[in-house]
């Protein structure tokens, strides 16, 4: 809103005391929902910030640099795989077993990057979609990862067993505040990159790779870079799905997981921090919670039931949710083309100017 | 290793990818989007011919022809009314917005139908078979996508070289703006665009259905590998994307005969590396931006 | 600023000590009262895998009964019926959801392996039961979960049993197998192997397929090409048609033999176009149209309570995995708790309703072994080969 007179106005992290007084209750509320919110809303959460970390990533890509990419579940099962795997084979400490994974991970992104340096559009997309089901394939062919049967993970010990130190994490909430100063890390951490060299040198293939390589960008580094950094991002969330979950199998990062996570990006708008975030906790509320059990809910459900045997199936009842996440997504693009990025900035500037 | 069977089949399989995929490229060369709700505009018309064959009774060509009517009639109001009204949308916006329709019609179809899975035939005797050549036994089914396949593929010869809409499609193709100061009605070419490549996927739909099964998810696998094929043959040229698709059932076929674990994949992995040396595909003219 | 960043920061830092500190996870509520117990399952009901979640309706309809029929000692079954997509990630939410929010006694049912498996730990750890899961995965039963009491018999003993049907009565000797890639096919070709050893005989072709594959025309041209008279099948409805109506079309009509997960004739007849008649499977429960006096009782249940839903062996098969629950209910009386339920399921010996016979006790909580060998004949019709089998190759029993 206000002009930046210096690049260190730029590159602050709270603009004003307005912005650090907000930013500091969001915290604070972050750090004490377990003391109010009901325990089954936790797993929800950490399913929610794992997608967070894993949309803001996912959009350093598809938002700042412009590319796309429809194999993220498949860094996100290198992360997980990743994970249990260092830890349950080879003892690794937890901390290190999830970073190791995550730059396997953004090894892999750097391959993908490869081909992207000269290809566009959908046949990218059809790259990474390519890769995405070879890692799932892959991994479900081999033994050592439980193949198709799936891997159960080993106990989320934050402690370095080497040294005796052991503090597992057992519960959803203990596992939330792990997860939450992760992902708050790494959010920052991506708002950074963005207002970094680095980060401009994204937007700038953006907005046009040609005219970025002619002012000196080097497309080949920044471009896989980009990939490698939202693998990164992936793989770490993937890490922390892993824990999340308990036992997964190469079926749980299937192709739609990666068009899911796509959809929470544009839905979310792209190319902002805002948006990855919005876009990750909207559309997994929609999958998780939204308009479930719908035969359950008092008057509603009643009539949904007799709705269906007039003119549907009951037993096709729960369809009813998918089809109202279609419209809502559609709904979404049409009247706010930035996303709920965009929804947000709205309420925002009611807010500023009101009451005019 | 039985080739001449397996070249049959991978070829029949292959041009059902090619004729859905054709639908696929219909729609990507007039608004430059993949319709990620092709595969589900498919099974919903096939839905409906079901419907009308089981609930109805009707023969077979009627309910055809008004299935046809009605894909047709859903690719335009889907257009109509998801896509037309995003102001200045992104490409990916519009993708989801494909992806949001996918959605619906999938609950919308087993809200109505159920997730059982449903049979449907096209009026083919299965059991005849034919054998011109040794070891190469050809059925029904494979004659009809033969011939289905070649009949659309000259009409839409016929349609976008000789009759005024197709010129119409082709140069709103190539330049949207300049078409619509020649007067063309751009938003009319994308209605009919949508309408007809509802009308192909449809058909193809059917195939696959008649193949296999019919249930609400049925089309999402075939859809992928279309959309694989289109970009392998590259998603510009028609002829190209059906030989991408007659290439991938042949791929697929043959590596699958050694190696079934990797069949499922063995395409796309053939496809990464075609587009690694050909970036646009197999017979589009890589196309060098200007600045 | 700096300063004051660095205090908030530390503010912060302590506050969420402080958080981590006095938060514990309370106990979940107890999952009955006075008048209700809660009974939950969870299941696809949208989704590709939806075609099984009739299940957790036909456990729907086993429930309806019993509360019809004045409930059990003055309790009546609240029944909670959950989607979770067949995605793990939802199967633990909607768990999480209902026990931590509605208070569930027990879980019956829950289509698939990999769902049931992110569950499983975390039933056991809050004390809730869990029977009849509907799905053999060996990981249910072995090591023995106390809570978790499985029905379904195992892919593996069931592919022992039909081989050695094969063997011995269809004297046939080179048998192929199609299954699917994952932890139901895999269980299943473990258990076809491990017979064929005994006759010291391998298979004449082995083959994988994806539960979404489209065209299996390759595969079907091997195993065509192997030679296999039998060709066994573990797979789900739409790979199965398409592999019959594949067969077909190439002139290979070899004996099909499959597992019981597509004993259901009537659909499989249907979807196959009559295709499916005299393919052998195995079964593990009545068939829909058995004169048995519980099925004839269920059967008119269902015509009246749930006429909207077909009749067929998924449905059924709900009731089988959801009555040992209500049975045991029965046994424990007014005074209930998990511990009895357990000790009365774990007494549990040949018993029997219109499934399998199942017998429980403290270090078994396989429930059977035992399946039937069917042949679909004309129209659909059942055809009983081999009454209710147990397979000697079991180690899990000795």
């Amino acid at each position: 809103m206000d002009m930046k007179r210096d690049y260190y106005e730029d590159i602050q992290l709270f603009k004003s005391n307005v912005v650090l007084f907000w930013s500091a209750v969001l915290l604070l509320a972050l750090f004490t929902i377990p003391l109010y919110a009901p325990n089954y809303y936790i797993y929800l959460l950490n399913i929610i910030m794992v997608h967070v970390i894993l949309a803001v990533g996912l959009n350093i890509l598809v938002g700042s640099t412009g590319q796309i990419s429809l194999g993220h579940a498949g860094f996100f099962a290198i992360g997980a795989y990743g994970t249990a795997f260092l830890m349950s084979m080879f003892q690794v400490p937890f901390v290190f077993a999830i970073f190791i994974a995550a730059f396997i991970a953004a090894f892999f992104g750097f391959i993908l990057g490869l081909p992207a340096l000269r290809l566009e559009g959908p046949y990218l997309a059809i790259v990474s979609l390519g890769f995405g089901l070879t890692i799932m394939h892959i991994i479900g062919g081999m033994d050592v990862f439980g193949g198709r049967m799936g891997i159960k993970v080993p106990p989320l010990d934050l402690g370095i067993k080497q040294l005796g130190i052991s503090w597992v994490l057992k519960t959803d909430i203990q596992k939330y505040y792990l997860i939450l100063i992760m992902t708050i890390l790494l959010v920052v951490g991506a708002r950074n990159i963005l207002k970094t060299r680095v980060g401009r040198s994204f937007v700038a293939i953006r907005d046009s790779d040609i005219a970025a390589e002619v002012i000196g960008v080097n497309l080949t580094i920044y471009k896989t870079l980009a990939f490698a950094v939202s693998a990164f991002y992936a793989g770490i969330a993937g890490g922390l799905f892993g824990f999340v979950l308990g036992f997964f199998d190469p079926f749980t990062f299937n192709m739609i997981l990666s068009v899911i996570f796509l959809v929470m990006v544009v839905v979310g708008g792209l190319g902002t921090i805002q948006g990855g975030i919005l876009g990750a906790i909207l559309i997994t509320y929609l999958q998780y919670d939204f308009l479930k059990n719908i035969a359950e809910v008092p008057y509603l459900g009643a009539l949904m039931v007799a709705i269906s045997k007039q003119w549907f199936t009951t037993v096709g009842l729960e369809n009813f949710s998918s089809m109202a996440i279609g419209l809502i997504m559609i709904g979404i693009i049409i009247f706010e083309p930035l996303g709920m990025f965009g929804v947000w900035i709205r309420m925002k500037k009611y807010w500023m100017t009101w009451p005019f | 290793m039985p080739v001449g069977q397996l070249l049959v089949e991978g070829l029949a399989i292959g041009a059902c990818y090619g004729l859905f995929a054709t639908a696929v490229v219909i729609i990507y060369k007039t608004s430059e989007v993949v319709n990620f709700a092709q595969g589900e505009m498919a099974m919903f018309s096939s839905f409906v011919a079901f419907h009308i064959l089981s609930v109805y009774q009707l023969p077979f060509w009627a309910a055809f022809v008004i299935t046809m009517i009605f894909s047709i009639l859903l690719g335009i109001l889907i257009e109509y009314f998801f896509l037309r009204p995003a102001k200045h949308p992104s490409i990916l916006g519009l993708i989801v917005i494909t992806l949001g329709a996918e959605m619906f019609l999938m609950g919308l179809a087993g809200w109505k139908w159920g997730a059982e899975q449903k049979f449907f035939s096209l009026p083919l005797d299965p059991s005849l078979t034919y054998e011109p050549v040794k070891g190469m036994i050809i059925n029904n089914w494979a004659i009809a996508v033969f011939a289905v396949t070649t009949c659309i593929m000259l009409l839409l010869y016929v349609f976008f070289k000789y009759t005024r809409l197709g010129v119409a499609m082709r140069a709103t193709q190539q330049n949207k703006h300049a078409a619509k100061i020649m007067g063309i009605r751009t938003e009319r070419v994308l209605s009919f665009a949508w309408g007809s490549s509802s009308l192909i996927g449809a058909i193809a739909g059917m195939f696959f259905a008649s193949r296999a099964t019919l249930d609400p998810a049925f089309m999402m696998e075939p859809f992928l590998r279309a959309f694989a094929a289109a970009v392998l043959g590259g998603l510009m040229s028609i002829p190209g994307v059906i030989i991408g698709g007659g290439l991938m059932g042949l791929i697929e076929n043959f590596f699958g005969y050694y190696w079934p674990q990797w069949k499922p994949i063995i395409a796309f992995i053939v496809i990464i590396l075609v587009l690694c040396l050909r970036p646009s595909g197999l017979f589009t003219k890589h196309f060098v931006k200007k600045v | 600023m700096k300063f004051r960043n660095k205090a908030l920061f530390s503010f912060i830092a302590v506050l969420a000590v402080l958080s981590i500190a006095s938060v514990t996870q309370a106990a979940p509520p107890v999952g009955f009262d006075d008048n209700e117990i809660r009974i939950g399952q969870w299941g696809p009901q949208t989704g590709p895998a939806a075609p099984w979640g009739s299940v957790a309706r036909g456990s729907k309809l086993l429930f309806d009964i019993v509360n019809e029929e004045g409930g059990i000692h003055g309790r009546k079954i609240k029944y909670f019926i959950r989607d979770d997509m067949y995605n793990p990630a939802q199967t633990a939410a909607v768990v999480k959801e209902l026990v931590e929010r509605q208070g569930i006694f027990a879980f019956v049912g829950g289509v698939g392996s990999a769902t049931g498996m992110a569950v499983k730990d975390y039933l056991a750890a809050n004390k809730i039961l869990w029977i009849g899961p509907a799905a053999a995965d060996k990981d249910f039963a072995f090591p023995v979960d106390p809570y978790l009491f499985a029905v379904y018999p195992l892919y593996k003993d069931e592919g022992s049993i039909l081989t050695k049907y094969i063997v011995d009565k269809l004297k046939m000797k080179k048998i192929g197998i199609l299954y699917q890639n994952d932890a139901y096919g895999k269980d299943g070709l473990e258990g076809v192997k491990d017979r064929l050893a005994t006759y010291k005989m391998s298979l004449v072709a082995e083959i994988p397929v994806e539960p979404t594959e489209k065209d299996l025309a390759s595969q079907i041209l091997r195993l065509k090409n192997s030679g296999a008279e039998a060709v066994l099948m573990y797979l789900t409805p739409t790979p199965a048609v398409i592999a019959l109506k594949t067969a077909a079309t190439v002139g290979f009509k070899p004996q099909w033999v499959s597992s019981n997960t597509l004993s259901d004739y009537p659909l499989m007849f249907k979807i196959t176009g009559g295709l499916w008649e005299g393919v052998i499977t195995g079964a593990f429960g009545e068939i829909p149209d058995s004169m048995n006096p519980l099925m004839v009782k269920y059967r008119e249940a269902a015509k009246r309570l749930t006429p909207e839903e077909r009749w067929g062996i998924f449905y059924s098969a709900g009731i089988v995995f959801a009555d040992p629950i209500v049975e045991a209910l029965k046994k424990v009386g007014r005074n209930l708790s998990t511990e009895a339920v357990m000790k009365a399921l774990n007494s549990f010996k040949n018993y029997q309703t219109i499934g399998p016979k199942i017998t429980w006790t403290e270090k078994q909580h396989q429930g059977t072994d035992s399946v039937l060998i069917q042949k679909c004949g004309p129209g659909a019709s059942y055809i009983t080969l081999q009454d209710w089998t147990t397979n000697d190759l079991a180690t899990w029993k000795k």
